[in-house]
């Protein structure tokens, strides 16, 4: 039975709604997007914004008082894309503290790490960065209090059980656990964006 | 054409924001301060949008290679053509072999140079904008350097001369009191808290870059485990992380973040945050979003009247 989205009020220009799971917010951001109404649908992990123009207030209110979540299509991609990562020493400061926070060594976390097959569930924060799911729900490893205000290009980080890919340089609250070679973003590719929502990744050891 | 003989702290070239890419990360980049750019680009005729530069912090200084019509914009800086005083808010017309230097601003940190036609610039989703992290559009994405030559997209003149009315001319200091709606996150404050941000004066500090501001003197407290799902900020939003104090995003922001939304600059006044400077006081003045918007609407209004004159 589809039931209506409540949009609230996040700025003077931002509607944004909440939703159950990353996959809805992909579903509901592109139906949303489709419509060609404002000016960025922005998908979060449980969450779709909408940022509109002024001059169309009205009209943007009256179009989201009255959303139902689109029926969601599954097709789940067979390819599984392998992302090599070297894990702890300089590139990858935290991981010391996320084992003994998880209670697993080195080789413990990284068999943890590289077993499943993970999901990128959602492409934000700056260009090429990638939130991926396949951790266990068990790991609940916070943001750091203070972001950093530089963090290397290629760094992986751990935030609650998502699994972060940072494509640029920039700064960035992550806790970071290692360093991939693996380029992400390429400004003058016809396709830019080497992971996408729904492609599916195992992590390698190197 | 303009030959560099010193960019100051950050020069970029700077058009159109990149509206309807945050979807792909890509954030808007674009004028730290618009309205301070559109006044320019109309002095010299340019429809709004045309590529101008952007200068942090003044101590610019380059030398005319060919004669071109121009103006400048922004913060309030010492302008002088072959060591002559030139005024802001006017076009003006150089001629090969003057020097343009625009010194440190007194008030306010970003001044806008527009010439006639607009700089010739790399193309980048749809915009010229200089988005420094990934190397997008601008001067082959980079900051300018000594020796860089600036091209305008054509070499004619406009000869008119063209004043900004003083009704819409910003007026820059020290001190800013900025519009500013609640967010989605705004009831994890404590009451002390919410009360301190829309009252208290807060300093801008050290870390003030076209990707965002912290706000520092009072810490938040907040009701937060640091486990929040990511979700999409915008320019003007105000994240606060577990430290308690509050950064505030601007034209270069991220497309989403884990920390907590706490507040909403009001699109109005977005345009002032890119002349804010470390050390200035900043207040943020609490509205609802329908009165946000219609002072949003009476400032557009003013400044299109402006910008439709011939």
């Amino acid at each position: 039975m589809p039931h209506r989205l409540i949009p609230a009020r996040v700025a003077d220009d931002v509607f944004a709604f909440t939703v159950a799971s990353p996959q809805q917010a992909q579903t509901l951001a592109n139906h949303l997007r489709d419509q060609n109404m404002a000016e960025d649908i922005v998908a979060g992990l449980n969450s779709v914004a909408v940022r509109f123009h002024p001059a169309r207030a009205l009209d943007v209110a009256a179009w989201l008082s009255d959303i139902q979540m689109p029926s969601e299509a599954h097709e789940i991609p067979t390819h599984v894309h392998e992302i090599p990562i070297h894990y702890g020493g300089a590139t990858g400061p935290d991981l010391d503290r996320i084992c003994t926070a998880l209670g697993l060594s080195h080789t413990a976390f990284i068999d943890l790490h590289t077993q499943p097959i993970h999901t990128v569930e959602m492409i934000g924060f700056t260009p090429g960065f990638s939130y991926i799911s396949g951790l266990p729900d068990t790991v609940k490893i916070p943001r750091l209090s203070q972001p950093r205000p530089r963090v290397a290009a290629g760094s992986v980080g751990i935030s609650a059980a998502f699994t972060g890919i940072y494509a640029l340089n920039g700064p960035g609250g992550w806790p970071l656990i290692g360093h991939t070679e693996e380029p992400l973003f390429d400004a003058n590719s016809a396709s830019p964006f080497r992971l996408e929502p729904g492609q599916r990744l195992q992590f390698r050891a190197v | 054409m303009l030959h560099i003989l010193n960019p100051g702290l950050q020069s970029t070239l700077q058009g159109a924001p990149r509206i309807g890419t945050r979807h792909l990360g890509i954030p808007y980049a674009g004028p730290a301060d618009p309205l301070s750019m559109d006044l320019a680009n109309h002095l010299v005729a340019n429809p709004q949008n045309t590529t101008c530069l952007e200068i942090t912090y003044g101590g610019f200084e380059a030398v005319i290679e060919q004669a071109c019509s121009i103006a400048i914009t922004g913060a309030r800086s010492d302008i002088r053509i072959s060591g002559n005083p030139a005024p802001a808010h006017t076009t003006l017309q150089l001629q090969a072999g003057d020097t343009l230097t625009v010194a440190p601003p007194l008030y306010g940190a970003r001044s806008y140079l527009a010439v006639h036609t607009g700089f010739q610039a790399t193309l980048h989703f749809g915009s010229t904008s200089t988005y420094l992290p990934a190397e997008l559009g601008g001067y082959q994405g980079r900051a300018l350097i000594v020796g860089d030559i600036l091209r305008p997209n054509q070499t004619n003149l406009f000869k008119q001369i063209r004043k900004t009315p003083d009704v819409i001319r910003p007026v820059f200091t020290n001190a800013f009191a900025l519009r500013t709606c609640t967010s989605a996150e705004t009831h994890l404050l404590s009451a002390e808290a919410r009360e301190t941000l829309f009252n208290a004066n807060f300093i801008a500090g050290r870390q003030a870059t076209r990707m965002g501001i912290s706000l520092t003197g009072h810490r938040l407290d907040l009701n937060s485990d640091g486990m929040m799902q990511s979700a999409a900020v915008f320019p003007g939003t105000i994240q606060c992380p577990p430290s308690g104090e509050p950064m505030l995003l601007l034209c270069d922001a991220q497309t989403t973040g884990g920390y907590p939304r706490i507040a909403s600059i009001a699109r109005c006044d977005r345009h002032l945050l890119g002349q804010i400077r470390p050390g200035a006081s900043v207040q943020l003045l609490e509205r609802s979003p329908k009165a946000a918007l219609a002072d949003f609407s009476a400032k557009e209004h003013l400044l299109q009247n402006w910008l439709q004159t011939n």
